[in-house]
C-alpha cells in the first residue's frame, strides 16, 4: 500500500519535471514588460541589437543570439546589475527577482531562431526560481504606483 | 471497473492544473512592442537667466554653482538607469570634453544633473562617471534632494515624470550656459551633435563680455 502510494507519487514528480523541461520556466509578462521598459530601445525585440536607439550608439550592441550562449548566468547578471560601458547598470533601481528576470528574457531571446544545445533546455530548470513563489515572499507583484515627481 | 475509472479521473485531475502552467508559459511568448519615439535634436538659442543651486557631487561633497559661474557651463540632465536618450547624451557630452583643447577647457565646465535622486546617490553617480571615461576635474554629477531638484529642473524648463523605480521620463536636454550664467543654447530630443555645441561653445568663448 505504501509503496503504490510511493508511486504514484513518484510519478507525479516525473509529469512535473517534464512538463519543465519541455517549457522551460516559461517567458511571461512581467519578463516582457521589464524587457520593454528597460531593454527594448537598444536591444531590440528579438535582442539583435537593433533597437530604435542603437544606430546612435557609438558602440555596435550584441545580437544575443551570438554571444549569451556563451555566457553563463552569473556573467549575464552581472553585465545587467553592473552596466557595461555606455548600458546602464541596474542594480540600484531593480530587485534581485527582476535581474533574474531580465537574464531569463535575455536567454530566451538568445535562443529565438537558433539551434538550441541540449543543455540549454535545461537550464531554466537549473535556475528554477521561477517554481518558486517569489512574488509571495517579496512582494515583487506590487504594481509599482505611478508617482508623479513634477507637474509642468 | 468504477473504482478503476475514479482513480484515473482523480489523476487526472491532479495533473490538469501543472499541465494548465505549461500551457500558460507558451502562451505568453508574444514580443515586447515600445511605441515610444525619440525625436532628433533640436537646437535653440534662448536667454533664460539660471539660478544659483547647491547640490551634492559624487563624491558626496556639496557643489554650488556659484563656482562656475566665470565660464561657460555645458549642462544635461540624466539618470543613470535610462534606457535610451541619456547615455547618448552623456557619451556626446564626453566627445565635447575630449575635443575641447587644454586651454578651452580651463574656460569650460561640464554638470550633469540627475532626474532620478532615489536611485542616483553619490557612489551610483560615481560609479556612472567611471563607466563612460569621464574626466572629472571639469565635470561634475549632481544629485540632491528632490525638491531642490525640483527647482532646478522648472528654472531648464525640464518636466520630470517618475513612472516606476529607475524609469523616468523627462525632457532630454542638454544646455548652454554664457559667463553670466544664462542659458544661451538649449539641445532637445536625442544627443546633441558634438560639433554643433563645440561651435556653440567655442562662440561664447570668444565674447569677452556676454552680453
Amino acid at each position: 500500500m505504501l509503496g503504490l502510494k510511493f508511486m504514484s507519487l513518484m510519478r507525479s514528480l516525473l509529469v512535473v519535471a517534464i512538463s519543465f523541461a519541455v517549457t522551460g520556466c516559461g517567458r511571461n509578462q512581467r519578463m516582457d514588460r521589464l524587457y520593454a521598459e528597460r531593454c527594448l530601445g537598444c536591444h531590440g525585440s528579438f535582442g539583435r541589437g537593433d533597437g530604435a536607439v542603437a544606430t546612435s550608439l557609438p558602440a555596435r550592441l550584441p545580437d544575443f543570439r551570438e554571444t549569451v550562449q556563451r555566457k553563463s548566468t552569473g556573467q549575464i547578471r552581472r553585465i545587467i546589475s553592473e552596466g557595461r560601458g555606455i548600458m546602464p547598470g541596474f542594480d540600484p533601481a531593480l530587485r534581485p527577482a527582476e535581474i533574474t528576470d531580465m537574464v531569463e528574457m535575455v536567454r530566451f531571446l538568445s535562443r529565438e531562431g537558433r539551434d538550441v544545445s541540449w543543455w540549454e533546455k535545461y537550464d531554466t530548470l537549473v535556475v528554477a526560481h521561477c517554481s518558486v513563489p517569489w512574488d509571495l515572499f517579496l512582494g515583487y507583484d506590487d504594481a509599482p504606483e505611478e508617482k508623479r515627481v513634477e507637474k509642468p | 471497473m468504477l473504482r478503476n475509472l475514479k482513480s484515473r479521473l482523480g489523476r487526472t485531475l491532479f495533473f490538469l492544473p501543472f499541465m494548465a502552467l505549461a500551457t500558460l508559459n507558451h502562451g505568453f511568448s508574444h514580443e515586447p512592442t515600445n511605441s515610444k519615439k525619440i525625436s532628433g535634436p533640436q537646437r535653440r538659442e534662448v536667454r533664460i537667466p539660471i539660478r544659483d543651486f547647491r547640490l551634492i557631487d559624487q563624491n558626496g561633497r556639496s557643489f554650488d554653482f556659484k563656482t562656475v559661474r566665470d565660464k561657460v557651463v555645458v549642462l544635461a540632465f540624466a539618470y543613470t538607469t535610462c534606457p535610451d536618450v541619456c547615455p547618448l547624451s552623456t557619451a556626446a557630452m564626453r566627445e565635447i570634453q575630449i575635443a575641447l583643447d587644454r586651454i578651452e577647457r580651463s574656460s569650460v565646465y561640464f554638470i550633469t544633473v540627475t532626474t532620478d535622486p532615489e536611485v542616483d546617490s553619490p557612489k551610483v553617480l560615481a560609479l556612472y562617471a567611471k563607466r563612460y571615461g569621464v574626466d572629472l576635474s571639469d565635470w561634475t554629477f549632481v544629485t540632491g534632494e528632490e525638491a531642490v531638484l525640483r527647482g532646478i529642473w522648472q528654472n531648464f524648463g525640464v518636466r520630470v515624470v517618475k513612472k516606476a523605480r529607475g524609469l523616468v521620463d523627462h525632457t532630454s536636454l542638454t544646455a548652454v550656459i554664457d559667463r553670466t550664467g544664462t542659458m544661451r543654447f538649449a539641445y532637445y530630443g536625442t544627443a546633441p551633435d558634438p560639433k554643433v555645441v563645440i561651435e556653440d561653445v567655442r562662440s561664447l568663448l570668444a565674447r569677452r563680455s556676454n552680453s
